[in-house]
């Protein structure tokens, strides 16, 4: 793999079942489709596989493209260090847990879940789960783009889909031009 | 599952169909799996009766309280009731496999041109929007845990002490569940 050749030092730290594990443990914790805090934990914070400013580009990358956002984001970080096979066994870390839960417990999961008691229980930690998605979201923003510029498309963004409920799709066709436009102008401006 | 020879073969093909026709579906998802939502239910609840409407429902709003892509869990359970773990694998790799390969080649143009101005000008004018974005949808989550302002309150109380405290957030979800169990939310 020619990006793994190139950081021959951080190839040797990061291990395939290193990823593997990585990826499961972001699984475990994220809740309600609330990864971000947990992938960003993982990656940034605990193992520093990513900057700060490297892991915002890769996830908006993976964001970009189509699919499920987190499965993209194994393949990024699992073939940054270990090529093809890192991507599968970051993947396979990543996409273990809800496969599990939906071929062993399948049915089962779902007569639980219809409890008064663990529908409180469960809408409780997905309302604390929100908080950690936004807490992890503003770290990326406040250290890495806190030029007014880049504050005022995130907050525009943020109300296109809170305030206007536009579609996520034309949000993005709006702004991300306009964006990238106004990043031009200030590369030029340097 | 209890099942006959017949209902096995037919099963496996219903596999393979709702397979194909996530991968197809998963490369047109730009923004995400959220933006094909409508024409997944019209392919398995519409098009085939695979689930029933309310079971549709149902696996949404338990894939949001399960760990993991919750997507991948939602269309796994989907995959299953279709034909059993064959088919819950096949769901999976289906609506997952397709963008993970253009992701694998896109990420490494993206990291070759690492350096490139171009790069650096989209990727700064990108990633604020899709800081904006994350927000939001943290926003909806919150408001789909607890539509009250007692709901709204934990998110942000959550929010706040995982930017000024370095606790383990997991100490934060167990909080949210005790609040929410006794109903105090």
């Amino acid at each position: 793999m020619v990006l793994a050749a190139e950081q021959p030092d951080i190839d040797a730290r990061v291990t395939l079942s290193a990823l593997f594990a990585g990826f499961l443990k972001a699984a475990l914790c994220g809740f309600g489709g609330a990864l971000l805090p947990w992938a960003r934990r993982v990656i940034v914070e605990e193992r520093r596989w990513m900057s700060e400013a490297e892991f915002a580009d890769t996830l908006s990358l993976c964001q970009f493209l189509p699919g499920v956002n987190f499965a993209n984001l194994a393949v990024c970080v699992g073939s940054k260090f270990r090529g093809p096979l890192g991507a599968v066994a970051a993947f396979l870390g990543l996409t273990l847990t809800p496969l599990t839960i939906a071929v062993v417990i399948g049915a089962g999961y779902l007569q639980v879940a219809h409890f008064a008691v663990v529908q409180r229980v469960l809408g409780g930690i997905s309302g604390a789960a929100a908080g950690l998605v936004i807490a992890a979201a503003f770290r990326m923003l406040t250290s890495q783009y806190r030029h007014p510029v880049a504050l005022l498309f995130a907050a525009l963004a943020f109300s296109g889909i809170v305030l206007t409920h536009l579609p996520l799709t034309l949000v993005v066709a709006g702004l991300a031009p306009l964006s990238i436009g106004a990043s031009w102008l200030r590369w030029r401006a340097r | 599952m209890v099942k006959v020879a017949g209902a096995v073969s037919d099963a496996s093909e219903s596999s393979l169909t709702f397979s194909a026709h996530l991968a197809g579906l998963s490369l047109i998802s730009f923004g995400g799996i959220p933006v094909i939502l409508p024409e997944l239910h019209q392919l398995i609840v519409v098009t085939h009766g695979w689930v029933s409407d309310a079971e549709f429902s149902d696996f949404f709003a338990l894939s949001q309280i399960v760990p993991g892509p919750n997507f991948v869990f939602m269309l796994s359970l989907i995959g299953w009731k279709v034909g059993g773990a064959f088919g819950a694998i096949g769901a999976a790799l289906g609506v997952t496999g397709p963008p993970c390969a253009l992701t694998f080649f896109g990420f490494q143009l993206w990291h070759r041109f690492h350096d490139a101005s171009w790069r650096l000008i989209v990727s700064r004018g990108i990633v604020p929007v899709t800081i904006g974005l994350i927000i939001a949808s943290g926003w909806v989550l919150s408001r789909t845990a607890n539509p009250s302002w007692r709901g709204l309150a934990i998110t942000a109380a959550a929010a706040a002490l995982m930017l000024r405290a370095r606790w383990n957030p997991l100490w934060l979800l167990g909080a949210g569940g005790i609040l929410g169990g006794f109903s105090l939310l």
